[in-house]
């Protein structure tokens, strides 16, 4: 019994040090293996949400998000909706937002990009706060506060 | 005499320590050069050769002296000190500051880090999805890498990582160095399970509140690394708590009591290692024939992984990272490098050359990138 502790262990402390000589080069794809694990995706807290419609104008693009209101367990009573402009964006946005697809429009928002002033005007009772607006590499983005 | 050849067990000749050396020098050598050394720039040629002088020396020194510790702390703090200097300068020529935006957050641009992991786990499993604002698997610190590296240095070493693989425990191992003699010489033994207390709460809260937040409020690393711009009273409170816990515990208390006090007392992921430490091949024994119990090696260990009463018992913790730094304090060898089912006492000279190759090595290579980065960046300031 002792004989087989020792091989066992001299075994798996081999096989360890074989784990340490092939991580570094093989990192690249064990990464790529790991990266296709189905809970190896952002949440939608993070990523803003699956982009449920595209408003094209002139020279901009507005992504309008889905609805954002993950929890751990169960859906949470407060969420956000993320709009992203792309493109050539004006300096003054100006734009009415229906986020749920129902026909009436849910808020106003202007946005005046210079000064970093962002005023939401809610038409819809489920509609909050802005919670962030920010310039970003593609444009400009910004959350609304939600509840259901 | 036949103490002093125990003693004297663990040193190698010139000879017997180069050919040790030698396995190291040519893979370390393969991954620093990708095999083909370039000279075209004198300052990446001159910074990867002193970085690769560096780690094979350091190598070299543990085999010839015998001693363990002093050679990998050296790497060890280096290397912490290189990756917040790496992470910093990355920020500031990318950002052009040390904080990151709200951008960056909603893009999902921030460098993932080992210690998210307990957060995510939670989350992973009931949501399937990851609470943090980064890349799954392209960029640098992408997510994917980052777990693949940790969990296998975690299989591997077990709590070892804490001595040979984490990029912050060497900013308070190099604290706890700074003093000869602790000004602070008793902290009660029960703070050594606040990691465990710490661990549960932020799996919980990360859980809830589907925010990583041991990294949104309680991190003493942000303090080198990278932390939210203050716009708010809230971001100043996180910056304030930030600021406090690296100074209390990476800094103040780790000089007072020459132990690692924010790996002892506060990381979660310190923790989770721990535990890991019961899979792990290699271990550290207690062979009681040899041992006259003076406890040095209890005095010494910086994260509180041994008592007493364990030295009694022959066993070390499971707190233990596998430092080395009571094997080189223990004047009878009694404490040592073990491989699981190698009764203590036994074949001491084979497991330690076994572990010191495969920890050194996973070291090594994972801080050559941003050592030879910091050198570069050194070189530069004086050419
Ligand atoms: S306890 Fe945490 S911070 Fe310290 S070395 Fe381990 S993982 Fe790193
Ligand atoms: S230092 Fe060595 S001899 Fe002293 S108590 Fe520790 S293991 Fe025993
Ligand atoms: S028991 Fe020894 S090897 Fe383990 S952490 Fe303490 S000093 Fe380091």
């Amino acid at each position: 019994m002792k004989k087989v502790k020792i091989i066992a262990g001299i075994s798996w402390a081999f096989l360890c040090l074989i784990l340490i000589i092939i991580l570094f080069p093989g990192l690249n794809s064990f990464s790529l293996s790991v990266s296709k694990l189905p809970f190896m995706k952002l949440n939608p807290r993070y990523t803003g949400g699956e982009i449920a419609n595209q408003v094209i104008s002139k020279s901009c693009t507005l992504d309008i998000r889905k609805p954002v209101f993950n929890g751990f367990l169960k859906e949470r009573n407060s969420g956000f909706v993320q709009l992203d402009w792309h493109g050539t964006i004006p300096d003054i946005i100006k734009d009415s937002i229906d986020y749920d697809y129902d026909g009436k429009k849910d808020f106003y928002v202007l946005i005046d990009r210079k000064n970093s002033k962002t005023v939401l005007e809610p038409i819809d009772r489920k509609v909050k706060d802005v919670l962030i607006s920010t310039p970003t590499s593609y444009g400009w983005a910004i959350r609304v506060g939600l509840i259901k | 005499m036949d103490s002093v050849l125990k003693i004297e067990g663990m040193r190698k000749s010139l000879g017997k320590s180069l050919l040790y050396t030698l396995p190291m020098f040519l893979i370390t050598f393969m991954f620093m050069t990708g095999g083909k050394p370039n000279f075209a720039d004198p300052v990446s040629a001159l910074a990867m050769l002193t970085a690769f002088l560096l780690v094979n020396i350091l190598y070299f020194l543990m085999h010839y002296t015998g001693k363990t510790d002093r050679y990998r702390a050296v790497l060890f703090i280096i290397f912490a000190l290189s990756l917040s200097y790496t992470l910093i300068h990355n920020m500031v020529e990318v950002r052009k500051s040390m904080t990151f935006s709200q951008a960056d957050i909603l893009e999902c641009r921030i460098p993932f880090c080992h210690l998210v992991i307990p957060m995510m786990i939670l989350p992973a499993a009931f949501t399937k999805s990851i609470i943090f604002p980064g890349s799954i698997i392209s960029g640098f610190a992408n997510i994917s890498s980052m777990v693949v590296l940790w969990l296998v240095a975690t299989i591997v070493l077990g709590r070892g990582f804490c001595s040979w693989g984490c990029f912050y425990g060497g900013w308070d191992d190099g604290f706890s160095r700074i003093k000869k003699r602790p000004v602070i010489k008793k902290i009660s033994e029960l703070w050594k399970w606040m990691p465990f207390a710490v661990l549960i709460m932020v799996m919980l809260t990360a859980a809830l509140s589907m925010m990583p937040t041991y990294c949104s409020w309680i991190c003493p690393f942000k303090a080198v690394t990278e932390f939210e711009q203050v716009t708010s009273v809230e971001s100043a409170t996180k910056a304030g708590i930030f600021l406090s816990l690296f100074g209390g515990l990476v800094v103040v208390l780790p000089v007072m009591t020459r132990k690692r006090t924010q790996c002892s007392f506060l990381c979660p992921l310190g923790a989770i290692n721990s535990l890991s430490n019961k899979i792990t091949p290699f271990t550290v024994k207690i062979d009681k024939g040899s041992c006259n119990e003076c406890f040095k090696c209890v005095e010494v260990c910086p994260l509180y992984a041994l008592t007493p009463e364990d030295i009694k018992a022959g066993k070390v913790s499971l707190f233990c990272s596998k430092c080395g730094k009571c094997v080189d304090a223990c004047s009878k060898k009694a404490i040592h490098y073990g491989i699981r089912g190698i009764p203590a006492g036994t074949m001491k000279n084979f497991s330690r050359n076994l572990f010191l190759f495969v920890s050194f090595l996973f070291m090594a290579i994972f801080s050559a990138g941003s050592i030879i980065n910091t050198l570069q960046g050194l070189l530069k300031l004086i050419f």
